[in-house]
C-alpha cells in the first residue's frame, strides 16, 4: 500500500478530567473521501482541531505524507498542501467572490518582492475563474462575498480551499445550515472535484445522509474512541453505531 | 474659495491622522489614544536631528521618518500592543492613554514647554488660484496629503500585500489558515500608521510650531474625523478629515472663531445620533 496522505497516530486529548479523544489512530489514502462522524460530544471536533494543529494533543502524532506536522502553524500546514473549510462562514465579506478565491491562492506564488508590490491578482485570475465556473458561481463573480446566501458562501469557502491546489482538504461540517438544493449541488461538486483531481477529503459532519452518500469510507467516534470503521453500507448495518446514535446499551 | 481650499489643506492632514485610527482599529480592534502624540513626536525627532546631530533639514526629516517607524510603529506594536492586547481591548486603550501622557511629558521635560520653530520645505509665499490668494504651504500640504492617501489606497487595493492586510483586518483566523502571515500584516499596518503620523507631523508643525501639547487637539479632531467619516473605512477617515477641516474654516470665517473648537464635537454628537456608523462606514456586528 502507498504511503498514506494523512496518518493519525494514538491521539489523546483531555479537557480537565474529561478525555475527549482516546488513543485514536487511522490512515487516509490518497484520493479517499473519509467521513468522520459521531454523536454530539464524541470528540470529532477535538480530533479535527488536533489534526489541524489548533489543539495540542497530550499524546500522539499527525503526519501528512510521512512528515510530522504536530506544532506547525495553520499557514505552514496550508503551504504543505493541507486545505480546510470552516464550520462558521469564513469568507472575507468586503471582497468580491473573485478576490476571495484569488487571495486563497496568492500566498503560494511569487517572490517576497512580488508579494509586497506585485499586482493584487497575482496572475491567478484565470485559475480563480475556473474554480468559480466549476462551482457554477459565474453570475456572482464580482459580488461582495458578504452579500451572498449562506449556501453560496459555503461554495465560495470550498472554492477557496481548493485554490492553493491542496492534496488534502479537511471539510468541517460543510452541510451545516445549507438548504437541500444547495447541499446536493455541493456534494455533486465535491465528488466531481475528487474524481477530476484525486484530492483527498476528510469530512466531519452531523448530517448522516450527506456523509453516507459522499464518503467512500466512514469512521465513527463515540466518547472519544473509534467504535466503527468501514464503507457507508457497513456503517449503516453496524449495531454499535446505531447504539451510539440512539443511546442504547452496547 | 480661499476658505474652502485652506480648509481642505488642514482637513487633509486631519485625514492622514484619522486614517491611522482606522488602520489600527482594523488591525488590532483598538483605539490608539496616543495618536495625537504620535503626530507631535516626529517633529521633535527632526529637531533633534538638526540641533544635536547638525543634519540638514532633508536628512533630519528622513531620520524623523525612520525613528518614527521604529519607535511609533515597531516598538509600539512589540512592547505595548502585543503584550497587552491578549488582556483585552479596553486595557490596551488605557495603555495608549498612558503612553500619550508619557510621550507628552517626556518631550516637555527634554525640550521644555516652549514652542520650537520648525523649518518648512516650502517657501513662505502666496499664490493666486482662480482669484483666491492661497498660502503655498497649504497647497503643498493638500497635494502631499491627497497623494499619500491615493498611494495608500492603491497599495491596499491593488497589491497582494494590501489585499492580505485587508483580509487580516476582516478575518485574521481564516487569513492565517490560507497562508497569510497575519503577524507580519499587522506589523505593516503599524508601520504605515507611524509613517502617516510622521508625514502629518512634518506638514503641520511648520504651521503650529513644535510643542509638546500639539497632539492634544490634533488627536481629538482626528479621532472625531474617523468617527464622523466611518471608523472602519479609510475613505471615511478621508471624508471626515476634509469635512471637519472645511467646516472649521467656514465657521471661523463666516460665523465666529470663538466656537470653532466646539464644531467637531457638535458634528460628533450629530453623527452618533443620526448615523452611528459614520458617513461612509458600515455597521459591524459582533458576537458577545
Amino acid at each position: 500500500m502507498n504511503m498514506p496522505i494523512l496518518s493519525v497516530r494514538n491521539i489523546e486529548k483531555s479537557f480537565g478530567g474529561i478525555r475527549a479523544v482516546r488513543d485514536v489512530s487511522f490512515d487516509v489514502q490518497k484520493g479517499e473521501i473519509l467521513g468522520l462522524i459521531g454523536p454530539n460530544g464524541s470528540g470529532k471536533s477535538t480530533l479535527f482541531n488536533c489534526i489541524l494543529g489548533q489543539l495540542k494533543p497530550e499524546k500522539g502524532e499527525v503526519e501528512v505524507q510521512g512528515r510530522k506536522v504536530s506544532g506547525l502553524r495553520a499557514s505552514q500546514l496550508n503551504k504543505l498542501g493541507v486545505g480546510r473549510t470552516f464550520q462558521q462562514l469564513s469568507v472575507f465579506p468586503k471582497m468580491s467572490v473573485l478576490d476571495n478565491i484569488i487571495l486563497a491562492g496568492q500566498e503560494h506564488h511569487g517572490s517576497m518582492l512580488s508579494r509586497l508590490f506585485g499586482p493584487s491578482d497575482a496572475g491567478l485570475t484565470e485559475a480563480a475563474e475556473r474554480l468559480i465556473s466549476f462551482f457554477r458561481l459565474d453570475h456572482l463573480r464580482d459580488t461582495l462575498a458578504g452579500s451572498l446566501s449562506y449556501g453560496q458562501q459555503k461554495l465560495v469557502d470550498a472554492a477557496m480551499a481548493f485554490m492553493a491546489g491542496p492534496s488534502l482538504v479537511l471539510l468541517d461540517e460543510p452541510a451545516g445550515g445549507v438548504n437541500l438544493t444547495m447541499l446536493a449541488h455541493l456534494k455533486e461538486r465535491l465528488v466531481a472535484y475528487n474524481a477530476e483531481h484525486g484530492t483527498t477529503f476528510v469530512v466531519i459532519e452531523h448530517n448522516m445522509e450527506f456523509v453516507m452518500s459522499l464518503c467512500t469510507r466512514v469512521i465513527v467516534l463515540a466518547e472519544g474512541e473509534v467504535i466503527a470503521e468501514g464503507t457507508p453500507a457497513e456503517i449503516r448495518a453496524n449495531p454499535k453505531v446505531i447504539d451510539a446514535y440512539l443511546g442504547g446499551g452496547a | 474659495m480661499q476658505v474652502l481650499l485652506s480648509g481642505l489643506a488642514t482637513g487633509s492632514i486631519y485625514a492622514l491622522v484619522a486614517i491611522g485610527f482606522t488602520l489600527v482599529w482594523q488591525a488590532a480592534q483598538t483605539v490608539n489614544f496616543a495618536q495625537g502624540e504620535f503626530v507631535m513626536l516626529p517633529a521633535f525627532f527632526v529637531l533633534a536631528g538638526v540641533s544635536f546631530f547638525g543634519l540638514p533639514l532633508w536628512a533630519a526629516l528622513l531620520l524623523g521618518l525612520v525613528a518614527s517607524i521604529v519607535v511609533l510603529g515597531i516598538l509600539f506594536k512589540k512592547l505595548i500592543v502585543e503584550p497587552i492586547l491578549p488582556h483585552g481591548g479596553i486595557t490596551l486603550i488605557i495603555a495608549t492613554m498612558a503612553l500619550g501622557i508619557l510621550l507628552k511629558e517626556s518631550v516637555k521635560e527634554f525640550y521644555s514647554a516652549e514652542a520650537q520653530p520648525f523649518a518648512s520645505l516650502v517657501q513662505s509665499a502666496h499664490v493666486d488660484v482662480l482669484g483666491a490668494v492661497l498660502s503655498l504651504q497649504d497647497l503643498v500640504n493638500l497635494a502631499i496629503s491627497l497623494t499619500i492617501v491615493v498611494l495608500l489606497t492603491l497599495f491596499l487595493n491593488r497589491t497582494r500585500t494590501g489585499r492580505c492586510m485587508q483580509a487580516t483586518a476582516q478575518n485574521p483566523a481564516v487569513a492565517e489558515i490560507l497562508g497569510v502571515n497575519v503577524k507580519r500584516m499587522i506589523l505593516y499596518t503599524f508601520i504605515i500608521n507611524a509613517a502617516l503620523a510622521a508625514l502629518a507631523s512634518f506638514l503641520i508643525t511648520p504651521i503650529y510650531l513644535a510643542k509638546f501639547s500639539n497632539g492634544e487637539t490634533l488627536g481629538l479632531i482626528a479621532f472625531i474625523a474617523a468617527i464622523v467619516g466611518g471608523f472602519n473605512q479609510i475613505r471615511g477617515a478621508l471624508v471626515g478629515g476634509l469635512l471637519i477641516g472645511v467646516l472649521d474654516n467656514l465657521t471661523a470665517a463666516y460665523v465666529t472663531a470663538e466656537y470653532r473648537a466646539a464644531l467637531p464635537l457638535v458634528l460628533l454628537i450629530a453623527i452618533i445620533l443620526l448615523r452611528p456608523q459614520g458617513i461612509m462606514g458600515t455597521s459591524e456586528g459582533r458576537t458577545v
